[in-house]
């Protein structure tokens, strides 16, 4: 009886881990993803999931993929790899060799898509991600792993790159981040731009994740009296930080984060308090790109905003990008699912040749597959909006520089 | 009748490879066999001595950057290097081990944790502080790209195999014998002429070991590891559950508990996206109410009948 | 100098809060023999009554502490009284399977029902604090230090003078005698519970407004908790406040003058050699099996 109930156990489980059996539609695309919507990442993860959602449904609703003037469904797959790299790229390789997907799309957090993209180079699936620009990814002379986001390094250009139009110029800066692959990157990315801007560093600092007292770190640094403060960041260490520099009282003339200030989250949480900061951004509604999928850059922000309830961030807009530019890779090439490893060989030459415009902006992938000219904006928190403020040729509004003291501000 | 089952599974997975399944196969089972390898291993220690450790993970980390290390910066293989890995773990538990084992209950179990967290920080903070390149900290070390997932396997498969043997022998020979006595009642053990510490320590120097080459088999696995993530006491969670869950003291308990609980992430964890871990929770309540000895449990008590 | 006052002020306002989420895990500990590895759920409880109240009506977090440690208190208990209540006599492993279950079963229906959004509770009094001198003392976290000292020899005064105190403290040192003399065990850990719950879920409330808050925030917390308590001594609840008290002190100086990374690295490595030095806490007074 036991044997006959183990032998039950083995076959049920046997037929929920064999694939799909869905040949049998095969007007679809099948497209695969592994993001974290559990864990440390879950609430970037679930935004990225909303943003290819999007995709799919736009395109679906213009009746699907059209190749060779036949159209195709898009139908996503979505798995979570709980913020861990393992599940990751465990995820990645099931849907490559159990599901068998045509095609796979990238998930966010520089540590889970390193691993991911890994296995996607084994299978030859061209990986296209919005959400990890971490310099390491693109010096593995992988051929699969692409990216819509410039380098992390470079993404908080403009953060610095503002000084130049600020009246009195800032002499003084202190650089802090926490201690993770890509916010550390961003947070060495802002020294070496402050260096080539002539301005001196007073202090650069790396804490943990998990740290709770910013309260201490934040009155050492001021102590040296920076005219800015730099941070490398996500969400959570950008709320943390202005909640703590309120505490101690410190106000610098500017303070600008790698990320986290473009997630509404952000302003809705802090209300007033999130006044005059600054961000490294990659995208904003007001910059005049446009496609014939999405619209133009207004038209894809009020979209969203009728979808889900809230504005895209950067880094869902610049997944949507990528999953569009894959999109018209196939059906230029002509590409009809279900593709075979050889079909997509030819896909991954095929985005490396393409230059392309979107509503995300310009989408060219390098020989290491990092988008090349991406040029980063940085936006600022004026009234509770978020507006452009750098370079000026794209700026919607001046700088508002200093930032008003906490005492001074009503 | 049990007793062939286990060399017959082992025979059936030993062959499994011939039948040239996808690789993400051979990938899910080597996960497996790594959680088999750790639950078992913890169990070993905490199972059979009843002094819960709650930072094993401390060694996993230890073994995956010692391996990352040799491999990457002596240019040392890959067997060498694993077998350090077990070596420098089984020392620092003998240093760890003598220290805390003459704590008890949760105090062991602070003391542990608080070994293993100040390890993870001490590879992130090293070379900041001592201005030198070594652990690499957040960057993470990047190992060579492997072989073939059945590369892997297999090696997993043999380590976690001898493993298993490791917890079936000492289960039945005077060492396992007196680390019962010491779970039941310590004191009366020591009086009876036992020498208690060393068997604390000595087992928790092998489950060390156990667990710190498991760490440098992950590392060459994963070829990219990073402190958070070795180190992440969430690992040691899952190893406690496991044994728990499967039945704890036992030698196939973790076993079980390992293989049913993998499998039921993968399967279950894989399609209901967002409530799978609320019913992992109601499940283990479940266990732990009308189950309390695990899943072990079930199968002796029939042998136990009061 | 001054920065060297203004460390010590940060560690103790931050070691306050520490000491208020942890007493309540002393007090179970110390009672019913059992870690609650649930506990900073109940801390998530408590912090996101606060937050909705405030975000959905606007009552200021203050006010509605009360909420917080009913809400938190009534979680305390349910789960006490259906769940806890069938594992407390069993050995201690099977308590941490069972609170590890809540705790998994917690934190996910908060996930499913909140998301995996980071909220905070800003006011207009946010952040805002007072200057004596050089010095900077945010007022909100003065409070929180206040109560949380007050909970703590509240706590404290209720377990050595109160009726119900004296029994859960009977029913902790000698569970059979305590039987024999008409205490029913069920209700004392009941109470236990409950209470250890209460106070969890006020310091909850507090953490809302210094803190970002999540429904998946519990873990770390009950991994603070549980070094704050066993540094303090197990059961001994004004250790609870000794113990907070110089992981923050230790954390704000090193932070200081070391770096973060390092306050953290040096926060277990002390605790370890405390432990390995004075295995009942720094104040000897910990429940030892």
């Amino acid at each position: 009886m036991k044997y006959l109930k183990a032998l039950c156990l083995v076959a049920i489980i046997t037929g929920l881990l064999l694939p799909n059996l869905s040949y049998g539609q095969a007007a679809k695309v099948r497209i695969g993803c592994a993001l974290p919507l559990t864990g440390v990442f879950g609430r970037d993860g679930n935004l990225v999931k909303d943003a290819y959602t999007f995709w799919a449904e736009t395109a679906n609703a213009k009746g699907g993929i059209t190749v060779k003037g036949k159209k195709y469904q898009v139908e996503l797959l979505f798995f979570d790899d709980k913020s861990d790299k393992a599940e990751s790229a465990k995820l990645v390789e099931r849907l490559a060799s159990v599901d068998k997907v045509d095609l796979i799309l990238g998930g966010f957090g520089s540590d889970s898509v390193f691993a991911a993209s890994a296995i996607a180079e084994k299978y030859k699936y061209p990986m296209i991600s919005g959400g990890a620009s971490s310099n390491k990814l693109f010096e593995r002379n992988f051929k699969y792993y692409f990216s819509t986001l410039g380098k992390a390094t470079e993404e908080v250009r403009g953060c610095v790159e503002i000084a130049s139009i600020l009246k009195p110029k800032p002499k003084t800066a202190a650089v802090i981040g926490s201690d993770i692959l890509f916010t550390s990157l961003a947070a060495e990315g802002f020294k070496d731009y402050l260096k080539k801007a002539g301005i001196e560093l007073v202090h650069f600092e790396l804490f943990p994740l998990s740290l709770t007292d910013y309260n201490s770190l934040l009155y050492k640094v001021k102590q040296k009296n920076p005219d800015m403060l730099l941070v490398g960041s996500h969400l959570m260490v950008a709320l943390n930080t202005m909640k703590a520099l309120k505490e101690v009282d410190f106000t610098p003339k500017l303070v600008a984060f790698s990320y986290g200030p473009t997630v509404p989250d952000f302003v809705k949480s802090l209300g007033k308090d999130a006044e005059y900061v600054v961000a490294a951004a990659e995208w904003a509604p007001s910059l005049s790109y446009k496609d014939d999928f999405f619209g133009t850059a207004k038209e894809l922000n009020a979209n969203y905003f009728k979808r889900f309830g809230r504005y895209p961030d950067y880094v869902e807009v610049a997944s949507m990008g990528g999953a569009l530019v894959q999109q018209w890779a196939i059906e230029k090439l002509g590409m009809t699912p279900p593709l075979k490893e050889a079909d997509r060989v030819k896909l991954m030459e095929g985005l490396h040749k393409m230059d392309s415009l979107t509503a995300y902006g310009r989408i060219k992938f390098g020989p290491d597959g990092a988008n090349v000219d991406h040029p980063p904006v940085a936006v600022q928190v004026q009234n509770g909006k978020l507006v452009i403020v750098f370079p000026k040729d794209v700026a919607e509004k001046p700088v508002l520089y200093p930032a008003k003291p906490w005492k001074e501000r009503k | 009748m049990r007793k062939a089952l286990f060399p017959a599974v082992l025979l059936v997975l030993l062959l499994l490879p011939a039948l040239k399944l996808e690789g993400y196969y051979y990938r899910m089972l080597s996960t497996i066999f790594l959680w088999i390898g750790l639950a078992s291993a913890w169990n070993l220690t905490s199972g059979f001595t009843g002094y819960i450790d709650f930072g094993s993970v401390g060694y996993f980390g230890i073994g995956n950057y010692a391996t990352a290390i040799l491999m990457t910066k002596a240019g040392m293989p890959f067997v060498p290097s694993i077998a350090a890995s077990g070596i420098l773990s089984g020392l620092v538990a003998q240093f760890i081990g003598r220290h805390t084992m003459k704590l008890r209950g949760a105090y062991f179990g602070i003391a542990t944790l608080a070994f293993a967290e100040a390890a993870s920080q001490i590879v992130m903070e090293f070379d900041r502080t001592f201005h030198i390149t070594f652990f690499e900290g957040s960057h993470g070390i990047t190992l060579p790209i492997a072989h073939e997932e059945t590369f892997f396997y297999y090696t997993f498969l043999i380590v976690v195999s001898l493993i298993v043997l490791t917890v079936f022998f000492i289960d039945r020979n005077k060492f396992g014998y007196a680390l019962k006595a010491i779970k039941e009642a310590e004191d009366s053990a020591e009086l009876a002429g036992v020498n208690t510490r060393f068997y604390k320590v000595s087992v928790y120097a092998i489950t060390a070991v156990m667990i710190g080459v498991l760490g440098g088999i992950n590392a060459y696995w994963l070829t990219y590891i990073s402190p958070l993530d070795v180190f992440s006491v969430i690992h040691t969670i899952h190893m406690i559950i496991m044994a728990l869950f499967g039945g704890v003291g036992t030698v196939f308990g973790p076993v079980a508990g390992a293989v049913v609980l993998s499998l039921a992430n993968e399967i279950i964890g894989a399609k209901l996206l967002y409530t799978y871990l609320l019913m992992l929770g109601i499940i283990l309540l479940v266990v732990v109410i009308f189950l309390p000895r695990g899943f072990i449990g079930l199968l002796s008590l029939r042998r136990f009948k009061k | 100098m001054t920065l060297f006052i203004q460390a010590l002020i940060t560690g103790l306002l931050n070691g306050g809060v520490y000491a208020a989420y942890s007493s309540g895990f002393s007090l179970i500990f110390g009672v019913m023999n059992i870690v609650n590895i649930f506990h900073g759920e109940l801390i998530m409880v408590g912090a996101f009554t606060t937050y909705w109240l405030y975000t959905l009506y606007n009552i200021d977090p203050f006010l509605t502490l009360p909420l917080s440690v009913l809400s938190a208190g009534a979680t305390g208990y349910i789960v006490q009284r259906y769940i806890i209540n069938r594992v407390v006599e069993a050995p201690p492993m099977i308590s941490y399977l069972c609170t590890f279950g809540i705790h998994l079963i917690l934190a996910n229906l908060a996930l499913l029902f909140w998301s995996a959004d980071f909220r905070t509770v800003t006011t207009s009094y946010s952040g805002v604090g007072f200057s004596l001198g050089q010095l900077t003392i945010p007022i909100a976290r003065l409070i929180t230090f206040f109560i949380a000292v007050c909970t703590t020899f509240g706590l404290y005064l209720f377990l050595e003078k109160a009726r119900y105190g004296k029994a859960i403290r009977a029913a902790s040192q000698d569970k059979q005698m305590a039987r024999l003399v008409g205490i029913d065990i069920r209700k004392v850990y009941a109470l236990t519970f409950a209470l250890g719950a209460a106070v969890t879920g006020l310091a909850g409330g507090l953490i809302s407004t210094h803190f970002v808050i999540y429904p998946q925030m519990g873990l770390p917390y009950t991994i603070i908790a549980f070094c704050v308590v066993v540094l303090g001594g197990m059961g001994y609840i004004p250790g609870a406040l000794v113990g907070g008290l110089c992981i923050g002190v230790i954390q704000s100086l090193t932070a200081t003058y070391l770096t973060s990374g390092l306050s953290i690295a040096i926060t277990f490595i002390l605790l370890f050699i405390i432990l390995v030095l004075k295995p009942r806490g720094i104040m000897g007074k910990g429940i030892v099996e």
